[in-house]
């Protein structure tokens, strides 16, 4: 187990130096772009993403009736990680002038129609969950 | 000053203030084993397509099978895809220890904590950075100034190699992570999310993700991958990944007077495109396959470069040199590995999908081989040269 980890670090960190050096010949300007976009996302995420996510469960849980927690956070957990994984698309950036075949869906509509979903499909589910169950017969 | 230090301090969470059972090692070990699954094949597949690019001696890559670029990168892309949700819930679920202190006082406890630290923010950079240049790059925004594909190549490097060293310090724990239930009764009773319910949602998501992404290389998805960068469709069936006009070869592709220049040494010949339609015709379907993850099969039919070689004398297996009439962006010029141009399947096309090239698919004529990176398919070639 030992000798297993020593392994495992050492070739972690020959990955890291190789990794390293192939940016050895860049000149100031591409360090520094790599250098930005490198902390530049993880500060994005730690200092504004997560903290968002904390904030909206502090909310959620002022505003959510207790039983609909649980439901709530795994579908705001699958809706909110699918919209960042296709924020490429979404955010109307890249592709080039004449060029019809990047970028030719309606991106924006399908996100509305995929959240409208997902809005009617938490709705219903809440509904059902709270209309009072029928008791149930007296056994004999 | 030290009564300022506290004040903010005491502002700052610890990591007990975050009550979620749901966070924690059982999730976050068993996150970090689809995850870590996602980033080995990512960076395999990756690590293929610049063999693939820069065809190393050691590792002969050949043309077949003819599918395998395309599979390779849509694997590539859809693995990258996938690890977004599993990367941010795993984010998630360890982020309260953002918040720790260290209990233990000294400068070797400070140095030890400061490096741990360092070498997760490393890897979370990395891999971050990994995902965001790489989504950004199948749209093809490109909002910095280092060469996309030598940075991504180099930041995969300390990716995986800060994932090694972190799996090798965290080992143990995923260890005892793995042995114990996904859920127990507490977290169970709790009015918030089970572990089992955060990461059944993180894999839907994954999935999900992948499946509104992957039409473009999966032709069955097409209709549901509503989120595709491509829907298929192009002139003549397949899509353009960059346009006559965006590379500058208008002018001279439709020159009336263009030809097709042959070298093999001191010999040389020139053929007009009516000359090359008048040689024997191949046809073959073929997919085109790009490092972006998108990819289609068509049907090309041209002249077989081995046979345009045994016009000028030369040996079918040998190394060509196709240059571009493009005058803007990269790869106006590609080499045709001694295998590929000996494949009989690999063609100067002059028909796409039964119809005259395209001017935005190569026209006059253009590389078609298999197993070969989008790229390096040559549009607007206007000479084949001998050069091994």
């Amino acid at each position: 187990m030992r000798a297993a980890r020593v392994a495992l670090g050492a070739l972690g960190v020959a990955g890291v130096v190789w990794g390293g050096w192939l940016l050895r010949d860049d000149g100031i300007d591409r360090l520094q772009s790599t250098a930005l976009w490198l902390v530049g996302v993880v500060v994005l995420h730690d200092a504004v993403l997560a903290p968002l996510v904390v904030a909206l469960g502090v909310v959620a849980v002022k505003v959510l009736p207790r039983n609909h927690r649980a439901l709530a956070a795994v579908v705001f957990l699958v809706w909110a990680t699918v919209t960042l994984a296709v924020a490429n698309v979404l955010s109307g950036l890249g592709g080039k002038p004449g060029m019809d075949s990047l970028l030719n869906r309606p991106y924006v509509s399908a996100w509305l129609v995929l959240t409208g979903l997902v809005v009617v499909g938490v709705v219903v589910t809440a509904a059902l969950r709270a209309r009072p169950r029928r008791a149930r017969a007296p056994h004999p | 000053m030290r009564d300022i230090v506290g004040a903010i301090d005491e502002r700052i969470p610890r990591p007990n203030d975050f009550t979620s059972p749901a966070r924690g090692t059982r999730t976050a070990a068993r996150l970090g084993i689809l995850l870590g699954s996602c980033i080995g094949i990512c960076f395999v597949t990756g690590l293929w397509s610049h063999f693939q690019y820069t065809s190393p001696g050691w590792l002969p890559i050949g043309p077949d099978p003819a599918w395998l670029y395309r599979v390779t990168q849509g694997t590539h892309i859809a693995t990258g895809t996938a690890a977004i949700p599993l990367v941010l819930v795993k984010l998630w679920s360890v982020y309260p220890r953002l918040f720790r202190r260290s209990r233990k006082q000294g400068i070797r406890h400070l140095v030890a904590g400061g490096l741990e630290r360092a070498s997760v923010g490393l890897l979370v950079a990395a891999v971050l950075f990994q995902l965001v240049t790489g989504s950004l790059n199948v749209v093809q925004w490109y909002p910095w100034s280092f060469s996309f594909r030598a940075t991504h190549e180099a930041v995969a490097f300390v990716a995986v190699g800060a994932l090694l060293t972190h799996l090798a310090v965290k080992l143990p724990l995923v260890r005892i992570a793995l042995r114990n239930p996904v859920d127990d009764r507490l977290s169970l009773a709790s009015d918030g999310p089970s572990r089992r319910a955060v990461l059944v949602g993180a894999g839907s998501a994954s999935a999900l993700a992948v499946l509104l992404t992957a039409g473009q290389t999966v032709p069955f998805l097409r209709r549901v991958s509503v989120f595709g960068v491509r829907d298929g469709d192009g002139p003549q069936d397949l899509p353009v990944n960059r346009t006559a006009r965006a590379a500058g070869a208008i002018e001279g592709a439709t020159d009336p007077a263009f030809v097709l220049e042959l070298r093999n040494g001191d010999r040389t010949m020139r053929l007009t495109r009516a000359q090359l339609e008048a040689l024997p015709q191949r046809t073959h379907r073929l997919p085109i396959a790009c490092v972006e993850g998108w990819s289609r099969n068509a049907t090309w039919t041209g002249v077989a470069i081995r046979d345009l070689l045994a016009l000028v004398g030369a040996d079918p297996a040998s190394v060509v040199r196709v240059r571009s009439l493009q005058t803007r962006g990269a790869f106006s010029a590609s080499e045709l590995p001694a295998d590929f141009a000996a494949d009989s399947r690999t063609l100067l096309a002059l028909q796409l999908n039964g119809e005259t090239l395209n001017l935005d698919h190569g026209f006059p004529c253009r590389i078609i081989a298999p197993n070969r990176p989008g790229v390096l398919q040559t549009k607007w070639v206007t000479s084949l040269e001998v050069t091994a």
